[in-house]
C-alpha cells in the first residue's frame, strides 16, 4: 500500500512547480500565478527575501511563456500579473519592488527595439513632453553620474511612484509614443547611498539596472556609456517583426535571472562592507534572527574580535533568535534559497549575549553601534522593520548610539508611509499568551504586531548591496 | 508506435505512483449529521453558513490546502445540491485550484457511518487519507503529525488512526458544556487507550469505566478532559473497512472510536493522539463554538486565516487597528461608533449614532440610526431599523427587523424573518418563517405588508403567498396562540441556552426547563424512531441479528436505557404481531400463530435485551413481561395474545420460570386493566407451578439415589 506524504507548500516547492511549469508545453502560467497569490494570502511564502525570489521566478515565467509578441501587451501583461500579486499580500512590499525592477527592465529593452521606429515617430515625441516629475528624475540621474563616489543621500527612489503599476495601464494605448519617456524615468538607478562603495561594482549594477539605449547598432545588451542629456539616437536599425520580440523577450528573461542572482547575492554582497562598520572590541546590539545581519557579523567576526547583544524578539521571532544564538538554526526554514548560513557567531569566537527585550535600553548605554535588518525602506527612509525596532531606534538615539540599517535595494519601497494600517500586519495573538489563559482574549483586547514603524530620524546609516 | 506507447503508459504509470507517493487525500465530512445550528441547518447547509462572512467550509479547504492535500472529496448530506453549487462556483474548481481532484459525493446517509460505508464500496480512496468534518478552523501543520503517523504505521500495519488534539485550558470556551470527551492516553507512545463522553449533569455519567487491563499493560497513563478535539484524522484505508465489518457505528467518536478502542483485543487496531499545544485547530460545533471561533478569527489567533488575508476570491478586507475589518464600500455615519472585532461587509451603510461592538456584520446591510448592536452575528442583506438594540444574538440574511425592536441574548433569527416595528423578543428564541423556503425575489413585495400590521407582536411571515404569510403569532410564553413557536423552541431550548449562554436570569429559568427536556425529549425520540424501526425491519424480514445491531447502535445514540429498548421491542413485536392477525382479528393468522411468527424468528433480538438469567431477581424478565402484559391490556384478544406470549417465551427459554413467577407475583401485574388480560394465563402459571414442583421432587429424588 503506497504511503502518502505531505508536502506543505512553501518557498521551494512554488520554484519546483515553475520550473516544471517551464520545462512543459503546456500553458500554465495562470496557474503558476494563482498558486503564488494563494501563497502569500495564506502566509507560505513570507519574508522579503522569499517574496522577492518567488516574484522575480513568476515574472520570468510569464515574460518566457507570453505569446504574443507586442511590447505593449507584454508590458501589460506584466503590470496585470504585479497587481494580482500586490494585492494578494499588500504589505509585502518586496514583492511590488521587482514587479517594478522587472517593468523598467522590459521598457529599457523595449527602448532599444523603438529606436528604429522612433525616426518616424519622431514628431509623435513630441507631444509627450517630459513631466515635471521625470524631469527631475533625469536631473537625480544626472547628479548620481557626476558623483560617482556616491556618499549618503536621501533616498529619491520615492520618485517613482506606484502608478508605474497602476495607473500606467491608461496610457498604454498610446505607448508608443509615450515610452520611451517612461523609460528616462525608470532607468533611474537604485538609490546608493552605502558609504565606501567600490567602483566597478557600481558600474556593473548601473549595467543592470539601466540599460542604457545604446548608440552602437546591435541589439543586445551592452552595458555602455550613457548619460541622460544624450538625444536617442535615430539612426540605426529599425528592429521590427516576431523575431525582435522573441530576441527581447529573452533578452527580458536574462535580465530576471540577473535580478534573482543579485537576490542571491545580496546579503553577501552587504556582508562585504562589514569591516568597514564593525571594529574591533565593539559592543554590537542587534534584534531578530536576521540572515543578513548574521552574515554581517560572520564576516566581520572572520577579523576582529567584538561583543553582539542580541535581543530575543519575542513573541515572533524569539525562537529562531535562540536557535541563531546556539547555532542550531538549520538552513533556514522559510527556505531562503541557497543559504550557506549554518554557522553561529559563537563558533567564529564571538561573545553573544541575549538579552530580553526589555533590558536593551539598560544595555544601550554600553552598546557602541546597533545593527539591524529591516522588512522594507519606504520612500522617506523609514522602516517598516520587526516589531521592537522602534524602542530600539530610540533607545539607541537616546545615548546616540549609531543605528546601522542594512537593507538590500529590492528592500527599497517607493511607497510612502501615509498610514501605519496599510503597512504594519498583526499576526497571531495566540502567541501573546499561554493555553490556560485563552480565555482572557474575550476580556482584554491582543494585539500582534509583526512590524514596527521606525521614522527616518532615528536611522544614522543605510547599507545597501550596490 | 507500440514500444512508444507503451514507455509512455509506463511513464506515466511511474509518474502516478510518485504522485501517489507524495500526495494524502482528504474526506471532508459536509455534513456531520448533527442538529446543533437548527433553525438555520433548515434552509442551509451548515458548513455553508459564514464565519466572519467567510462560508465554513472555505475554511476548511483552506486548511487542506496549506496542509498540501492534492485530492479532496467533499461528502455531502442533506443540502448537497446548495454545497455542489457553491463549490462548483468556487476558486476550487478552477483550473488553478490546488486541489487535482475534488469531488463531491452525494450519498442518501443518515449517519458519519453511512458515509463511510459508502466511500468504503466506492474504492477512492487508496492511501492513508485525512478526515476532517466540514467545519473545522484551523491552521496547524501537519507534516510532523503525519510523518509520526507513517513512522508508527512502518512498524505496525494495525496502527491505522491518528487523531489531532488541541491543548487548551481547562475551562476553554470552546469546550463543549454538554458532553465532555475524555480521553486515555498512554504518554509514552502517544497511543490512545480508551474514550469515552462524560455528560455534565447527571452523576452517574461523571465516571469514566475502563478496562483494569490498561492500568496493568501501561506504566503511565495520562486521563485527559482538556483536549478539543477537532475532528482531524489522519487514517489509513483500513479505517473504512472498519466502518464496514461494524456496520452499527454512526458517529466518528462515540461509536467508531469507542468501539474500535474497546475491541482491541479482537481486532489489535492501535488509535494515536496527536496533541497540539499551539497553532490553532477548532470545529464549529455549534453555536457556542460558532461564537468562540468567531472571536478567535477577528482576533488573530487563527492566523492567517484571517478576513484580511482574503482568502476567498471577491473579498477584499483591510485591517484597522482595534481589529476592525473592513471591506470596501461601506458607508458609516461619523457619528456612529465601530469597535473592539468588528467585520464589515461591502456596501453595508451604518447611520447616525449608532454603536456596533465585537460584531460581524455581513454584506449590504442596512443599519439605521441609533442601533446597537454587540456581540451578534448579522449575516447579508439584513435591514436593522432605527433605535433597535440587540445583544447576542445571530441574524440570518434576509431578515428585516423593524425600528425600536430589542432583541435579548440568544435569540437566532432565521433567513428571511421579518420583525415588526417595536417587537421586543425576550428570553432564548428561534424565529423562522412559518412554512416554505425563504425566497429572496418575494421577500421584497412583502415589505410593505409589515408596517400596517404592527402589533406589539412578533410577525413571522412565510414568503409563499399573502394570505398564510402573515401569521401572527405572540412569542410571549404566556400566550397561548403561540404554540407552534413555543413547541418550536422547546426542543431547542437546552441546546441554545448550553450553547450562547444568556444573561444570568434568563439562564436560571431555562436552564430549568433545559433539565428536563434533557431527560425526557432524546428518550422519547429514541421510543418512536426504534418502534418504527424495529417494526419496519420485522416487515421487510430484516435478519435477527441487524434488528439487534440497529438497536444497539441506536441506544448508543439515543443514550437509551435497557428498559427503553424492551419497550421499544415489545411495542413493535405487538404491533406486528396484530397487523399479522388482521385489522378485525380474523382475517389474518391465528394469535398463536402470529405470536409463533414473530417471536420465534426473531428471538435473538429479545435475548439481547435481557441480562438476568445467571442472576436470582429476573429483573429484566419481569420487566419484559410486564411490558407486553401492559401492552396486551390495550388490544383487542389480549388475553389470548398474553398468554401465547408468555407460554412461546418460556419454550424459546427466553424467560425462566423464575422470570415468569416473578412477573405473576409482582404487585404491578395484579392491579386493574393487568389483572383482567392475565386472565386466561393462569393455567399456564398453575402448569408451571406443577411442572417446578415436579421436577424439585425429581432433583430430590435424584439427591436420595
Amino acid at each position: 500500500m503506497p504511503s502518502a506524504a505531505l508536502v506543505t507548500p512553501s518557498l521551494e516547492t512554488f520554484l519546483e512547480s515553475i520550473e516544471a511549469v517551464k520545462a512543459s508545453d503546456a500553458d500554465d502560467v495562470d496557474y503558476s500565478i494563482q498558486h503564488l497569490v494563494s501563497l502569500l494570502k495564506r502566509r507560505q511564502i513570507r519574508n522579503s527575501r522569499s517574496c522577492a525570489i518567488a516574484t522575480a521566478h513568476l515574472l520570468s515565467l510569464v515574460v518566457s511563456k507570453h505569446q504574443v509578441t507586442d511590447i505593449a501587451r507584454l508590458i501589460k501583461r506584466v503590470q496585470e500579473v504585479g497587481q494580482k500579486l500586490t494585492d494578494a499580500q499588500p504589505k509585502e512590499l518586496a514583492v511590488g519592488n521587482i514587479v517594478r525592477r522587472v517593468l523598467g527592465v522590459i521598457r529599457d529593452e523595449a527602448e532599444e527595439d523603438r529606436e528604429g521606429e522612433e525616426s518616424i515617430h519622431d514628431e509623435a515625441e513630441g507631444e509627450s513632453p517630459l513631466s515635471p516629475k521625470e524631469v527631475e528624475v533625469s536631473s537625480i540621474e544626472q547628479q548620481a553620474r557626476s558623483a560617482p563616489s556616491l556618499t549618503s543621500r536621501p533616498l529619491q527612489h520615492g520618485a517613482i511612484s506606484s502608478e508605474d503599476l497602476s495607473t500606467s495601464n491608461e496610457r498604454l494605448p498610446n505607448t508608443k509614443d509615450d515610452t520611451s519617456s517612461q523609460n528616462r524615468a525608470l532607468n533611474l538607478s537604485p538609490p546608493l547611498f552605502a558609504a565606501g562603495t567600490s567602483q566597478p561594482l557600481l558600474k556593473s549594477m548601473f549595467s543592470l539596472l539601466s540599460h542604457p539605449v545604446s548608440s552602437s547598432s546591435t541589439p543586445t545588451v551592452t552595458p555602455g556609456t550613457q548619460t541622460p542629456e544624450d538625444p536617442p539616437s535615430h539612426s540605426i536599425h529599425a528592429l521590427v517583426g516576431g523575431s525582435a520580440a522573441r530576441d527581447l523577450r529573452a533578452e527580458v528573461v536574462e535580465a530576471i535571472e540577473e535580478i534573482i542572482e543579485e537576490l542571491n547575492t545580496a546579503d553577501d554582497q552587504i556582508a562585504g562592507y562589514a569591516l568597514d562598520h564593525v571594529h574591533s572590541n565593539e559592543i554590537i546590539l542587534t534584534y531578530t534572527a536576521s540572515v543578513t545581519v548574521q552574515k554581517f557579523l560572520l564576516k566581520a567576526a572572520a577579523k576582529r574580535k567584538f561583543t553582539v547583544i542580541h535581543a530575543e524578539s519575542y513573541p515572533n521571532e524569539h525562537e529562531s533568535v535562540h536557535a541563531t544564538v546556539t547555532g542550531s538554526l538549520k538552513g533556514n526554514s522559510s527556505g531562503t534559497g541557497p543559504d550557506r548560513f549554518h554557522r553561529s557567531l559563537t563558533t567564529a569566537g564571538i561573545t553573544v549575549i541575549l538579552i530580553p527585550d526589555s533590558a536593551v535600553f539598560a544595555l544601550m548605554s554600553r552598546v557602541n553601534k546597533v545593527i539591524l535588518g529591516t522588512h522594507a525602506v519606504l520612500a522617506n527612509g523609514s522602516l517598516v522593520a520587526a516589531a521592537g525596532s522602534r524602542s530600539i531606534a530610540k533607545a539607541a538615539s537616546m545615548h546616540k548610539t549609531p543605528v546601522v540599517v542594512l537593507s538590500a535595494v529590492y528592500k527599497l519601497s517607493p511607497i510612502y508611509p501615509f498610514s501605519n494600517d496599510a503597512l504594519i500586519e498583526y499576526g497571531d495573538t495566540s502567541k501573546m499568551f499561554s493555553n490556560e489563559d485563552a480565555d482572557l482574549i474575550e476580556k482584554v483586547e491582543v494585539d500582534n504586531p509583526l512590524y514596527d514603524y521606525v521614522p527616518s530620524e532615528l536611522i544614522d546609516l543605510y547599507i545597501t548591496n550596490l | 508506435m507500440a514500444p512508444n506507447a507503451a514507455r509512455s503508459t509506463k511513464a506515466k504509470q511511474k509518474l502516478q505512483d510518485e504522485s501517489r507517493e507524495e500526495s494524502l487525500q482528504a474526506i471532508v465530512l459536509a455534513d456531520v449529521f448533527e442538529t446543533r445550528f437548527k433553525p438555520f441547518t433548515f434552509e442551509r447547509p451548515r458548513c455553508l453558513l459564514p464565519l466572519a462572512n467567510t462560508p465554513l467550509i472555505e475554511y476548511t479547504l483552506d486548511f487542506l490546502a496549506s496542509a498540501g492535500v492534492r485530492d479532496v472529496f467533499i461528502c455531502c448530506g442533506q443540502h448537497a445540491d446548495q454545497v455542489e453549487e457553491y463549490i462548483n462556483n468556487s476558486r476550487w474548481k478552477l483550473s488553478s485550484s490546488p486541489f487535482q481532484t475534488l469531488l463531491l459525493l452525494k450519498s442518501p446517509a443518515t449517519s458519519v457511518g453511512d458515509v463511510m460505508r459508502d466511500l468504503d464500496g466506492r474504492d477512492l480512496i487508496t492511501r492513508d487519507f485525512l478526515l476532517v468534518s466540514g467545519d473545522v478552523v484551523s491552521n496547524i501543520a501537519l507534516e510532523s503529525i503525519l510523518d509520526k503517523h507513517r513512522a508508527r504505521r512502518e512498524m505496525d500495519k494495525n496502527a491505522i488512526m491518528t487523531m489531532v488534539l488541541r491543548e487548551f485550558g481547562l475551562e476553554h470556551r470552546i469546550k463543549s458544556k454538554r458532553r465532555k470527551p475524555i480521553f486515555v492516553i498512554d504518554p509514552k507512545t502517544e497511543r490512545c487507550l480508551h474514550y469515552e463522553e462524560i455528560g455534565p449533569k447527571s452523576v452517574s455519567s461523571r465516571y469514566v469505566g475502563m478496562d483494569a487491563k490498561l492500568l496493568k499493560e501501561h506504566g503511565e497513563l495520562e486521563i485527559r478532559g482538556d483536549l478539543v478535539d477537532c475532528f482531524i484524522d489522519i487514517c489509513t484505508p483500513d479505517v473504512l473497512g472498519l466502518w464496514s465489518d461494524n456496520f452499527d457505528y454512526r458517529t466518528l467518536r462515540r461509536s467508531f472510536l469507542h468501539g474500535v478502542l474497546k475491541d482491541h483485543e479482537l481486532n489489535g487496531k492501535t488509535i494515536y493522539a496527536a496533541i497540539a499545544s499551539d497553532q490553532y485547530a477548532a470545529r464549529v460545533r455549534d453555536l457556542k463554538a460558532y461564537d468562540v471561533v468567531s472571536r478567535n478569527i477577528l482576533g488573530r489567533c487563527t492566523y492567517p486565516l484571517c478576513p484580511d488575508s482574503n482568502l476567498v476570491s471577491g473579498q477584499n478586507y483591510r485591517f484597522q487597528e482595534g481589529n476592525i475589518y473592513k471591506e470596501d464600500g461601506l458607508s458609516i455615519a461619523r457619528t456612529s461608533i465601530v469597535k473592539q472585532k468588528v467585520v464589515l461587509g461591502r456596501r453595508t451603510s451604518i447611520k447616525d449614532r449608532s454603536l456596533i461592538v465585537n460584531s460581524t456584520i455581513g454584506r449590504s446591510c442596512q443599519i439605521g440610526s441609533d442601533v446597537h448592536v454587540s456581540g451578534s452575528y448579522i449575516w447579508d442583506n439584513v435591514q436593522i431599523g432605527d433605535g433597535t438594540k440587540i445583544h447576542r444574538a445571530v441574524v440570518a440574511s434576509g431578515a428585516r427587523i423593524g425600528k425600536n425592536c430589542s432583541i435579548c441574548p440568544g435569540t437566532l433569527i432565521s433567513f428571511g424573518v421579518y420583525l415588526a416595528d417595536g417587537t421586543n423578543v425576550s428570553g432564548v428564541h428561534h424565529i423562522k418563517p412559518m412554512r416554505g423556503k425563504y425566497q429572496e425575489n418575494n421577500a421584497q413585495d412583502e415589505a410593505s405588508q409589515i408596517d400596517e400590521t404592527t402589533d406589539a407582536a412578533l410577525q413571522l411571515s412565510s414568503s409563499d403567498d399573502d394570505s398564510t404569510a402573515s401569521s401572527l403569532l405572540g412569542t410571549s410564553p404566556s400566550r397561548p396562540n403561540s404554540q407552534s413557536l413555543t413547541e418550536l423552541s422547546m426542543s431547542q431550548f437546552s441546546e441554545s441556552d448550553s450553547d450562547f449562554e444568556p444573561l444570568p436570569e434568563t439562564s436560571r429559568r431555562s436552564s430549568l426547563r433545559s433539565d428536563l427536556s434533557w431527560e425526557s425529549a432524546p428518550n422519547r425520540d429514541f421510543l418512536v424512531e426504534a418502534t418504527a424501526d424495529i417494526l419496519d425491519a420485522l416487515q421487510n424480514g430484516v435478519s435477527p441479528e441487524n434488528i439487534s445491531l440497529e438497536l444497539v447502535s441506536l441506544r448508543m445514540k439515543e443514550d437509551a436505557s435497557q428498559h427503553q429498548v424492551r419497550h421499544a421491542v415489545v411495542t413493535a413485536f405487538m404491533r406486528r404481531v396484530s397487523n399479522l392477525m388482521g385489522e378485525d382479528g380474523q382475517s389474518g393468522l391465528s394469535p398463536n400463530e402470529a405470536v409463533t411468527e414473530v417471536f420465534t424468528k426473531n428471538k435473538e433480538v429479545i435475548k439481547r435485551t435481557l441480562f438476568d438469567q445467571s442472576r436470582e431477581a429476573k429483573d429484566d424478565q419481569v420487566d419484559l413481561l410486564m411490558l407486553i402484559q401492559k401492552d396486551a391490556a390495550g388490544r383487542s384478544r389480549g388475553e389470548s395474545l398474553l398468554v401465547f406470549i408468555a407460554k412461546e417465551l418460556y419454550d424459546l427459554e427466553l424467560v425462566e420460570e423464575d422470570g415468569i413467577m416473578q412477573w405473576w407475583e409482582d404487585d404491578r401485574s395484579k392491579s386493574g386493566e393487568m389483572k383482567k388480560v392475565r386472565v386466561l394465563t393462569e393455567p399456564l402459571i398453575d402448569f408451571l407451578q406443577n411442572a417446578e414442583e415436579e421436577s424439585d421432587d425429581e432433583s430430590e429424588e435424584d439427591g436420595d439415589e
